[in-house]
């Protein structure tokens, strides 16, 4: 059975803490809590998530939803965005943890990015150049979320051209977001139109789109 | 909740619904009516003339040819059809029943969520998601795809096509034996209608998938149509009674790229993972998860478990057929070889059994293939004949297995009376029973005014009895189309 293997980067730089990692919280786990009562995902759905300030911590390995028990996110007190040492790991765990298909066996789906952010990238020289190393990856999709007024866009379209922004760092946009995000995983198993490739499904109303 | 919203339908009715969508589909994003006994499902997309003529259609004439006949409340219960066109917005919305109560999961961690197809199709699900309760037992799984098969086969009759037969758009309810066909607006109407969608992956016939690429103009190009619809049928039917799909198996296409492996795996490539000669795609039970066991491994749980009647379709649907859309079973092939086995099946013996029954193997050792209890007794077999001619009777290869407390029905004593939706409430009471009773097995007639023991040329009377033995005849009626039964007996 091929997994569909998704990563959720999540910034947990200074600015985050207090209300807006708690309304990130929250979102997750709405999030988990749907897609754990969709048969689809619950099929094949497998979910990391690593989270960046001026450390990189993977506080959940890529785990099939069914067994995933949501970590504990902490945000320190002040520091950097290290944004390229995220992607860096990032590029780890896929190398590491998704399956390629072999004569014998099918591998996994392409994965599923997800980068959400309030700032932008400190280590810039790094996100530049693990920009690189990731498209050298394939990826089925990458979406970057940049969330709130001081998240900057222009770094983000380098990664990929679905870059959306939310304008608070509230509950409920978060919580669209993490809906979108969560139909997005399900697209997969959606009727097929006649003359359209696969597509995401169209980003919650809260969510605007970088063109 | 959002606000109520008033419109005016098509047919200059009101309706009130709460603006705020509670779920979104692939075109469609979906709003309840103020008494929730309809939702109102609203496009995304501006509509073409085309388009909204067909849904005019949809629910004007094709609505009235299938549910405004004799019998049409029949169909009521097997489709969600909508009854009518509302504008809102510049958006066009089809006004659709609110699904039945059963094809929602009552409780536990899924309370309040639509049965979708997909919770039963999978062994994964099944064995470690769903609760024994509502998992129903495999006879009722025939029941549900016996009201599925008769459903399309009533679409195509009308000169209709489905063309998006998925997990989502059928629903079901495995404890009830139920089954409901949604989202009926995607209709093909061969030459006047066009498809707009290709269908939901793991249904796309092979043909569909493998002219994708190809310009809607194209005339090699195939779109969904009555034969595709068979396909997705064929692969409903093996789904839901062996919990694993047709054409996945471990034959790698595309080792670089798993978005084109998929096509050809499903598309030009497909290959029947049970196919009697060509075992490159067969599936490699080493790579499945354990709770993908057994039933994922075609090994343990081969699809001739089904029995011979749909043993025969499978054959035509993913062996000769696959790539050849002429040879595919028809929908009313699929319900009646359905129909048929749920009279060769048998309790298990085993109260833990998680099916609950099987398919009689035609073996002297009958044995459930779901948990290995082998049945040790006595068990009775009849064997169905008609009348060519006065007095000469014909196999009709045609069974039924007897089990305790089993009953007779008029479609058993005379072959013109047909299990369907058109079976009158007369025909549809028992006209007899069997029992296991002082040691041997009897059938009481109950209802039969002409049924006749032919061995010891006797007649049975209503209320009176006849042992099941060896090469017994018993002639059920002798009207025309009347059945004579020939017992057989295994002892195990």
């Amino acid at each position: 059975m091929r997994r569909l293997p998704v990563y959720i980067l999540i910034d947990t730089s200074g600015s985050m803490r207090g209300e807006p990692i708690e309304a990130v919280k929250v979102g997750l786990e709405a999030m988990i809590a749907s897609l754990r009562q969709d048969p689809f995902a619950l099929e094949n759905a497998a979910i990391s998530i690593i989270t960046f300030d001026k450390d990189v911590k993977t506080v959940l390995p890529l785990t099939p939803l069914e067994d995933l028990q949501l970590p504990e996110i902490t945000v320190p007190e002040s520091g950097a965005t290290h944004t390229g040492a995220a992607l860096r790991t990032l590029c780890e765990h896929v190398d590491r943890e998704v399956r390629m298909s072999t004569p014998e066996r099918k591998g996994d789906w392409m994965p599923l990015l997800f980068l959400l952010t309030d700032g932008k990238p400190s280590d810039i020289q790094e996100y530049n150049n693990q920009i690189q190393e990731v498209k050298r990856r394939k990826f089925g999709a990458i979406v970057a979320c940049a969330a709130g007024m001081k998240a900057r866009t222009e770094p983000l379209k380098q990664l990929t051209d679905q870059v959306y922004m939310l304008d608070t760092l509230d509950s409920n946009g978060f919580k669209q977001f993490f809906k979108w995000v969560s139909d997005s995983i399900g697209v997969g198993n959606r009727s097929v139109g006649s003359t359209d490739d696969l597509t995401l499904p169209p980003p919650p109303a809260e969510v605007n789109i970088i063109v | 909740m959002g606000e109520i919203v008033k419109v005016t339908a098509n047919d200059g009715t009101t309706i009130e619904f709460d603006n705020e969508s509670f779920a979104s589909g692939g075109m469609k994003d979906a709003y309840w009516c103020k008494d929730k006994k309809e939702v109102v499902l609203f496009f995304r997309d501006k509509l073409d003339t085309n388009a909204r003529d067909r849904l005019n259609n949809i629910v004007g004439l094709y609505r009235d040819r299938i549910f405004n006949q004799p019998g049409g409340e029949y169909w009521k219960n097997l489709f969600a059809w909508p009854t009518r066109l509302v504008e809102w917005e510049g958006r066009v919305g089809l006004v659709v029943p609110t699904y039945q109560k059963h094809f929602f999961f009552a409780d536990g961690n899924y309370a309040g969520k639509e049965k979708n197809g997909k919770w039963f199709a999978s062994a994964k699900l099944r064995n470690r998601h769903l609760r024994p309760e509502d998992k129903g037992t495999w006879l009722s799984h025939f029941h549900m795809l016996i009201k599925i098969a008769r459903a399309v086969r009533r679409l195509h009759a009308a000169g209709l096509a489905h063309s998006d037969l998925s997990y989502n758009n059928v629903l079901l309810d495995p404890p009830g034996g139920n089954a409901c066909i949604i989202d009926c607006d995607g209709l093909v109407v061969p030459g006047k209608y066009p498809p707009d969608v290709v269908g939901t992956p793991d249904f796309i016939a092979p043909e569909v998938l493998a002219t994708r690429h190809l310009p809607l103009t194209d005339k090699n190009r195939k779109l969904p149509s009555r034969t595709t619809d068979q396909h997705a049928l064929a692969v409903m039917v093996y789904m839901y009674l062996l919990y694993r799909h047709p054409l996945r198996g471990s034959k790698v296409h595309d080792i670089d790229d798993e978005k084109n492996d998929e096509l050809l795996s499903m598309g030009e490539k497909a290959l029947f993972i049970e196919h009697p000669t060509d075992k490159s795609n067969r599936v490699r039970p080493e790579n499945l998860g354990k709770f993908e066991l057994p039933q994922g491994d075609p090994g343990k749980l081969p699809y001739t478990i089904c029995g011979p009647y749909l043993e025969e379709l499978f054959n035509r649907a993913f062996i000769d057929g696959l790539h050849d859309p002429s040879k595919r079973p028809t929908a009313d092939e699929w319900e009646q070889a359905l129909v048929k086995t749920t009279d060769l099946m048998q309790p298990c013996r085993n109260p833990d059994c998680s099916a609950k029954w099987f398919v009689f193997d035609n073996t002297t050792k009958p044995k459930c293939p779901w948990c290995g209890t082998t049945y040790h007794g006595q068990l009775p077999i009849l064997n169905f004949y008609y009348s060519r001619s006065h007095g000469q009777f014909v196999s009709e290869k045609y069974r039924l297995m007897v089990y305790d407390k089993q009953t007779l029905y008029m479609w058993h004593v005379n072959r013109f009376v047909v299990a369907n939706e058109k079976t009158t409430p007369e025909d549809k009471k028992p006209v007899g029973d069997f029992h296991f009773h002082n040691g041997q097995w009897i059938l009481i007639n109950r209802r039969l005014p002409d049924m006749w023991d032919k061995t010891e040329n006797r007649q049975i009377p209503i209320g009176g009895y006849v042992p099941l033995t060896e090469g017994r005849k018993i002639l059920l009626s002798t009207k025309e189309g009347g059945r004579l039964i020939v017992v057989q007996l295994v002892n195990s």
